[in-house]
């Protein structure tokens, strides 16, 4: 009797462990990873919902969300020993670096139709090609824009003569009252001045131009804004920017959407497109931030990678990621949808980025930020010329990328 | 040295202990040198084959009909070449494919399958290559790609060029025939191993019982045995290269004369004429100028072989010098010694052996990779290559060591060099003086007035002190951080509520090292104060009451009774607390982040930033080892002078 029980319970247990596998068999698993907090992380998981659901089992997506100081250095280190996800979300900054490492991402070339590529920003595609083959599909972008009080400023300007004009009027430094606010002495803040008079940090040759002309002739015109024209703050933190903004210290702030979320509830704040330098004649110019879906290169599924990251940068799941989760998706469809053309601060972006040069995404690009900050911290404390300090981040870069060389 | 211990039985087994090992590390160097040939003629004669392919595809042009006929032609002409491929990149196309189940349907020209991708991405990647070396301006990322399949045989893949621009792929699948490279000589290695041990003792006959000479005797038979082995090995490397080389010459003409065959059959002039010397390339297309169609060029190969052998006598000095050190070792006696004290002690080795085992593996190999890379210039761009082609000596620690450029002159005045090495090392010395100061100072106040006697709510103050070595530094550091900010951080915020106004923390060199002192200071009191209470309770009360007897003042009585008495105590803990603070990473990388510019770097963060921003691992390994070094001369010399572990 109690033989008789035992086989029919090892005989189930046997039967049960054979066929748990052969179930999960049929269906394809796939992992992603992300850095999504808060409202983002719910969008993201209701897109991901409705995949799994319209695949109807064959495909399950599963997400993990890590913590995003950490997210980088994980992806290189678990990506290319085929311990990491199948797809990952990213922006397009370390692309370089991890093309070079080899065995990061999978290129994307051979799936690619028309179709898919016309439906984004030409310049999310930009930036998501290194070296003339596309890496990922570009998922969103981030850009920084005009923010102003429409207490303090009526009629936002549109030329940098306007601009001035009114901050001086604005600008009370008795009072800690400014016509103009905002992080210009982050290099990526400044980069918007920079782009619009013709500077850049790359070449088309890819040699660091940190001492161009065009870069010397922006610092310029940016300390004249400070110096000259008195319109800005000293020291300007981000944290500063914030609660003068929130205190209605600040008529106008150059910043992105990070930043809407920090606005107290009080304020009445419009979005317009930034300014056009008038001795440049050319608008300002902000770098865009483009998060873009990468497929891993050791994946076993890649093709039901593609189809996912196909999904998640569609129209569906880009309303989705707008409307919920406070994106600005760089399919332009996203932007025709009822909900998504009502909204003011969307469509406020949609128009911001028509003028945005996308980051360099070259291996390069990480040796470039310290100095340019060191360059930037010199000149505002006025201890250098602009061309003498960018003459050394020109040295200090240069060095940097011909020890890598040697 | 014990020369007593020099007898010839000792001295014969260490000279042929001595030769195996030299003799045999020379034998496998020539027999690496040998498949070395091998592996060099099968992969030159398949670059031959594929440049050839090549230089047809790119006549005939991506587009010409009679593309994948003429390159049908040259897979038959090519015993060597099993099949080819050509794919272009516009359109996604295979254009000629001689696979067995390309035909009917599936024949060329036709858009590439799925199961083709890593084809297509491999032509990508090439192109990419020569159009970064075309930027450079050098030979930077490899051109033509070489597999081994796991079917046997090779997998080339080569970039087909139009003009400027680089517009698809040629792969195909080579089984070069095996050339055959002699072997070597064992009458020659039995000769070499077997008569300076007849001579030595023949030797011994004449000399006598003089051990001093008989151990020189010994060790000259050696060199000279090595010496003479290793001329002659190269000797006859040198005759198998010239003859691999005359093989490589022979078989460009064979190429070349079926190419000129297939170019006729298609109607193509032979203009501009075929240029078969260019086919002989390295991995990044760079002509090798070794052999022309009729001749092989005896200079340039010369050249090359000159390089082979100079790494070769490098490989064999240490081997050599190894080599005589176990000769000394087994003659002098001394390996019967060591065998004899392993035998005594069997049991004691025994239980030992798990824990040196585990040593090994945990932390000896990676510490010896750590100083392997350090001799190197690794970064991201080269990890795929063996370390023996990235190695570059010391030239590492000789770039860290004499950069004295500490003063930069720039257009406004001198300023510090915050990023020079030395910067970086006395800043870590002051920082590490200063910290364990405050360490010690708090941490032995605040210990001797926990030990007062009937001191109300002792347990609580005791655990309420020891808090800031519990909670995990990484958030204290954070935390810190936090209150130094320079607009809400608590800080400026209490010197607001006094008047004053806040400062910058972070902007200056100075106030930056504050930030960083005092939570350092914070964070490791409570490890001071644990071991001076501890020190402190064990000091016997009668002492104290002596000297009160005697009439001591409570200064006096605390230097002569209480600092000796914690001395054994306290000293192990500030040589601990000297090499945690001198490698204390979380606090400076957390709290100031090395700002402004790097001047509060300590020599560890800033190898971090060295291995991780700029991606030159090779370097930063350097810098670990400097580091290594100082700490490791620190420490033996605070042991010899403070004799801390005289008791062990």
């Amino acid at each position: 009797m109690q033989t008789r029980r035992f086989a029919i319970v090892t005989g189930t247990l046997l039967i049960g462990l054979i066929l748990v596998p052969l179930g999960a068999l049929a269906q394809t698993e796939l992992v992603v990873w992300h850095a999504y907090r808060g409202g983002e992380k719910a969008a993201f998981e209701k897109a991901v919902a409705e995949y799994n659901k319209a695949k109807g089992g064959s495909i399950k997506v599963s997400t993990l969300a890590v913590p995003y100081d950490a997210y980088a250095d994980k992806i290189t280190a678990a990506v290319p020993r085929g311990n990491g996800p199948d797809i990952f979300i990213y922006a397009q900054d370390r692309l370089g670096g991890w093309i070079e490492a080899g065995n990061t991402i999978e290129p994307l070339d051979f799936f690619l139709e028309d179709e898919i590529t016309s439906r984004f920003l030409p310049t999310t595609m930009e930036a998501m090609t290194y070296q003339d083959t596309v890496y990922g599909l570009p998922l969103n972008y981030k850009v920084i824009t005009q923010i102003y009080n429409k207490k303090l400023v009526s009629s936002p300007p549109k030329t940098s003569g306007e601009l001035v004009a009114n901050a001086q009027k604005m600008t009370d430094a008795t009072v800690g009252k400014f016509g103009l606010a905002y992080a210009y002495n982050d290099f990526y803040y400044h980069a918007a001045l920079m782009n619009a008079f013709g500077g850049g940090v790359f070449g088309a040759d890819g040699k660091p131009t940190m001492n161009s002309a065009a870069n010397v002739k922006a610092l310029e015109y940016l300390m004249m804004w400070a110096d000259e024209k008195k319109i800005l703050p000293a020291e300007p933190s981000t944290a500063l920017i914030t609660s003068l903004f929130n205190e209605g210290k600040a008529g106008i702030v150059f910043s992105g959407p990070w930043f809407l979320g920090e606005i107290d509830a009080g304020v009445d704040f419009g979005l317009a497109l930034l300014p056009t330098i008038d001795e440049a004649g050319s608008p300002m110019r902000p770098w865009m931030t483009v998060e873009g879906v990468y497929i891993g290169a050791p994946s076993q599924h890649k093709d039901e990678a593609y189809d996912f990251a196909k999904f998640l940068t569609d129209k569906p799941a880009g309303v989705i990621m707008a409307v919920e989760g406070r994106q600005t998706p760089a399919n332009t469809a996203v932007y025709d949808d009822a909900k998504v053309a009502a909204d003011p601060i969307l469509q406020a972006f949609r128009k911001q980025v028509e003028v945005a040069v996308p980051m360099p995404n070259k291996a390069e690009m990480t040796m470039v930020w310290s100095p340019a900050t060191t360059a930037m911290n010199v000149i505002i404390k006025k201890n250098a010329t602009p061309k003498a300090a960018m003459e050394e981040a020109q040295k200090e870069v240069v060095q940097r990328i011909a020890a890598l060389r040697k | 040295m014990n020369l007593e211990a020099v007898k010839p039985r000792r001295l014969a087994i260490g000279l042929s202990l001595a030769l195996l090992f030299a003799v045999g590390f020379g034998l496998w160097l020539q027999a690496r040198g040998r498949a070395g040939l091998s592996a060099m003629v099968a992969e030159r004669s398949a670059i031959v084959s594929l440049n050839a392919l090549t230089e047809i595809v790119e006549r005939v042009g991506l587009e010409g009909d009679s593309l994948q006929g003429a390159v049908a032609r040259y897979v038959e002409l090519h015993d060597g070449v099993a099949s080819a491929r050509v794919i272009r990149f516009q359109g996604i196309r295979m254009m000629a494919s001689t696979a067995p189940e390309d035909t009917g349907e599936q024949a060329a020209p036709r858009k590439m399958a799925r199961e083709e991708k890593p084809l297509y991405d491999l032509g990508q990647s090439l192109r990419a290559a020569v159009e970064t070396n075309v930027q450079e301006g050098r030979a930077f990322k490899t051109e033509i790609d070489l597999q081994k399949l796991p079917a046997g045989g090779v997998g080339l893949a080569g970039p087909v060029a139009e003009g400027d621009k680089i517009v698809g792929a040629v792969l195909i699948e080579a089984i070069p025939s095996v050339y055959q490279v002699g072997g070597a000589s064992w009458l020659q290695a039995l000769l070499v191993l077997v008569v300076p041990i007849l001579l030595l003792f023949a030797l011994v006959k004449v000399v006598g019982d003089r051990p001093l000479v008989l151990l020189l005797l010994a060790a000259l038979l050696l060199l000279v045995a090595v010496f003479l082995h290793g001329i002659l090995g190269l000797e006859a490397l040198h005759e198998e290269r010239m003859a691999a080389e005359a093989h490589i010459s022979q078989e460009l003409t064979l190429t070349a004369r079926g190419l000129a065959t297939i170019l006729a059959q298609e109607g193509l002039t032979a203009s501009p004429p075929l240029e078969p010397a260019d086919w002989d390339v390295d991995r990044f297309r760079r002509p090798l100028g070794l052999v022309t169609e009729s001749a092989v060029d005896e200079q340039a190969v010369a050249v090359r072989e000159a390089g082979e052998g100079r790494s070769y006598i490098n490989l064999m000095i240490p081997v050599t010098v190894a080599a005589l050190v176990l000769l000394g070792f087994v003659g002098l006696g001394a390996a019967g010694r060591t065998g004899a004290a392993l035998s005594r002690h069997r049991v004691a080795y025994f239980y030992v052996m798990p824990a040196m085992v585990a040593m090994i593996l945990l932390v000896f190999f990676p510490f010896s990779y750590g100083i392997l890379l350090s001799f190197t210039n690794s970064n991201v761009y080269n990890t795929d290559q063996p370390l023996s082609d990235i190695w570059i000596g010391v030239e590492n620690f000789v770039d860290i060591l004499t950069d004295f450029e500490l003063v930069k002159t720039t257009e406004d005045g001198r300023v510090f060099n915050y990023q020079n090495f030395y910067w970086t090392l006395g800043f870590t010395i002051i920082w590490t003086v200063t910290n364990v100061a405050v360490g010690v100072s708090v941490g032995l106040f605040l210990a001797l007035i926990l030990n007062t006697k009937g001191l109300v709510l002792k347990p609580i103050y005791r655990v309420l002190l020891i808090l800031p070595w519990a909670i995990p530094n990484y958030i204290t550091a954070l935390i810190w951080q936090g209150m130094f900010h320079s607009q809400f951080g608590v800080i400026n915020q209490v010197i607001q509520m006094f008047g004053g106004e806040g400062l910058s923390w972070f902007d200056s060199p100075f106030t930056a090292f504050i930030t960083v002192l005092s939570t350092n200071g914070w964070l490791s009191f409570p490890f001071m104060m644990v071991i001076s209470l501890g020190a402190l309770q064990s000091i016997p009360n009668d002492l104290y009451e002596a000297a009160r007897v005697d009439g001591a003042t409570r200064w006096q009585q605390f230097k002569t009774i209480t600092l000796p008495s914690l001395k054994p105590a306290l000293v192990p803990a500030v040589i601990i607390s000297v090499i945690w603070t001198f490698n204390q990473f979380n606090v400076i990388y957390l709290v100031s982040g090395g700002e402004p510019g790097g001047s509060t770097e300590i020599l560890i963060t800033e190898a971090y930033k060295i291995a991780f921003e700029q991606y030159r691992y090779g370097y930063a390994a350097a810098y670990s080892v400097v580091i290594f070094i100082i700490l490791l001369t620190y420490g033996i010399w605070q042991n010899r002078v403070t004799g801390a572990s005289e008791g062990v």
